[in-house]
């Protein structure tokens, strides 16, 4: 078997066993009530939003069910993820994979492919079957390259998500520390970020919350810039027309780069000094 | 003899440890590990790598298998080209894997992967095909449990698992830490047996443990290893010899023992003796020629008499100086303390 064959067979191999387990069973009717029920919801003629909104395009109205994927998607990506290394680490079935005449850059690339598509595959079913029911209530299909930015985006948000997560996995010695890390930083993301722009506005004398003060739409925009989840709405927002927060496109595109390849790095590193 | 395969040359490998100061937190230290190893593996040959716990017998395991790096010395293929002998220095440690089986200790599989699966992929790192990977699962006696979820199996079948993927690739050396542990006395056998005919077609197989008795039978050569560093190596016959550990005879009898100068007399050595009731033991040493006949002939009730095969603490102690209870419960610290006898004193 060639090189690219072997990664690619092992990549399956995670995959199959990811995406056909208990967890992902468990997970699946949060994911299916997150995302094609936010879909479902947010598409209803009648609805009417706090602030007196009404979502009147498709794309908005995948924007507002991208909280599914940002509360569901990301848990799920989490939960996949938080013993990927630490439990074949714990069990010694890490040893047995080490001392195999594959490099440790090419189990680990293979180990973050399969756990990020293990995620992937359903959630972006559920976006699929999301645009279905947009359809069929608003009457109107999502234009083609808002399906292709919404499904790139979240692939990208669902990786970001299994980085970090596998990164804490190789980090802890057993499973208690490692799902602490990985819901932990789930949480401070998806939780706490408001907090710390709360905090960094109060440090920089700007009205926290004022929706129509330009300094405060600015700062939030800018900190969302360091927020997986920031940068996963920044790229949605790209899609939305009147939505304008002070941060360019290049700047979108230099932080989703930064946001998949510096944690790539720091999981290789630490797979490459890794003891088992 | 047989031909070297493989060569280690002042392998060094230490362990970093955590060792926190208040002002540097995250403060690593160099722990026990590998300390200048000299070894050399035989083509065909089965060594038996003994040595207590924290020896270092794990950490040269993996420095072998190219798992941990060497921070220092060499590991060097020897091979026969044209009559010559070519010598090879292993730059990348992806070299050396591709030579080399491992079977670490107790590897725990679980999962509802089948036990194909997780073969193929392994089978997938190492470039196997999966017609080979159906006879290893034939050879270890897994062919009834090919489907089988890896939660479902038992210790002993997972030890065989590990063995069938350490032969993925048809390895020349194979390297095994602990591997009877978990395996009933019939696997065992079989598992000796399986080595000895791995061995009869020239694979170089190391065996760790921390019993020789287990060993006795199955290895030709033995290795000694404590606290990282290597004690002495060669055959087992030899080791004793040097050790000044053979030639020794375990006595049991009834009634009266005979007494220290009948022993003397016929040209052996009282070693050890013990006298529970009315049975007694003894540990003797010397020339055993006749030495049954002539115990028996003076009246001595002998029931026993047997060769005594040196256990681990005696060869640690008649290498090292070091008395029993100083190697009985002691672990390597995390410095190298250096030995009495050997003189591989830290650099």
């Amino acid at each position: 078997m060639s090189g690219k064959g072997s990664f690619n067979k092992i990549t399956s191999l995670i995959v199959k066993e990811k995406m056909f387990s208990t967890r992902m069973l468990l997970m699946f009717p949060i994911l299916l009530l997150f995302i094609p029920g936010l879909a479902w919801g947010f598409s209803d003629p009648n609805i009417i939003l706090p602030g007196g909104h009404r979502p009147e395009t498709p794309m908005e109205v995948l924007f507002y069910s991208s909280l599914g994927v940002v509360f569901g998607g990301t848990m799920c990506a989490v939960l996949m993820s938080f013993d990927g290394v630490s439990k074949e680490r714990a069990s010694g079935v890490l040893e047995v994979k080490l001392a195999q005449p594959m490099t440790r850059l090419h189990q680990t690339l293979a180990l973050v492919r399969g756990t990020a598509i293990a995620v992937i595959i359903p959630v972006t079913i559920l976006v699929i079957i999301s645009i279905f029911i947009i359809r069929y209530r608003m009457g109107v299909w999502p234009e083609l390259m808002d399906v292709v930015v919404h499904i790139v985006a979240t692939g990208l948000i669902l990786t970001w998500y299994t980085l970090f997560t596998l990164i804490a996995s190789s980090k802890a010695r057993e499973q208690g520390t490692a799902i602490a890390f990985g819901v932990g930083i789930w949480f401070f993301f998806t939780f706490l970020w408001a907090l710390v722009t709360s905090m960094v506005a109060f440090a920089s004398g700007i009205a926290i919350g004022q929706e129509s003060d330009p300094s405060w739409i600015a700062l939030e925009g800018a900190l969302d810039l360091f927020s997986p989840n920031g940068v996963y709405h920044h790229i949605l927002e790209s899609r939305l027309p009147d939505v304008q927060r002070g941060v360019s496109g290049w700047q979108i595109g230099i932080m989703a780069i930064a946001w998949t390849i510096l944690p790539l790095w720091v999981l290789a590193r630490r797979m490459e000094d890794l003891v088992p | 003899m047989a031909e070297v395969v493989l060569q280690l040359i002042g392998a060094s490998c230490r362990h970093y440890i955590s060792a926190p100061l208040l002002t540097k937190p995250w403060r690593k230290i160099l722990g026990p590990g590998i300390a200048k190893i000299d070894l050399k593996l035989h083509k065909g040959a089965i060594l038996g790598l003994v040595g207590p716990n924290g020896a270092g017998k794990t950490t040269l395991l993996r420095m072998l298998s190219g798992i941990l790096p060497l921070q220092k010395g060499t590991i060097i293929s020897i091979s026969q080209q044209g009559g010559q002998t070519v010598e090879t220095e292993f730059t990348t440690s992806l070299e050396l894997r591709k030579i080399i089986g491992h079977m670490p200790e107790q590897v725990r599989w679980q999962g509802k992967k089948s036990v194909l699966d997780a073969m193929i992929e392994i089978a997938a790192m190492r470039g196997s095909s999966e017609h080979r990977i159906l006879g290893l699962i034939k050879l270890v006696g897994l062919n009834s449990r090919i489907d089988s979820p890896l939660d479902e199996l038992s210790q002993g079948m997972r030890q065989r698992l590990t063995l069938a993927i350490a032969l993925l690739g048809s390895p020349e050396i194979l390297l095994l830490d602990e591997p009877f542990n978990g395996l009933d006395p019939v696997a065992g056998q079989a598992f000796a047996l399986l080595l000895r005919e791995l061995s009869g077609k020239g694979v170089s197989i190391v065996i760790s443990s921390h019993q020789v008795s287990g060993l006795i039978g199955i290895i030709d050569r033995i290795a000694l290893l404590h606290r990282g560093q290597l004690l002495i190596e060669g055959e087992i016959k030899s080791v004793e010899k040097e050790l000044e550990l053979s030639d020794r005879f375990d006595l049991t009898g009834t009634s009266q023992p005979p007494s220290s100068k009948l022993i003397e007399k016929l040209g052996m050595k009282i070693i050890d003796s013990n006298i529970d009731n009315d049975v007694w033991q003894m540990q003797v040493k010397g020339n055993a020629d006749g030495v049954l006949k002539n115990l028996i002939r003076e009246g001595v009730d002998v029931e026993s008499w047997q060769p005594h095969a040196p256990d681990l603490v005696e060869m640690l102690c008649s290498s090292t100086g070091l008395r029993v209870e100083d190697v009985g419960l002691e672990i390597t610290s995390s410095a190298f303390l250096p030995l009495l006898q050997r003189e591989v004193e830290e650099e």
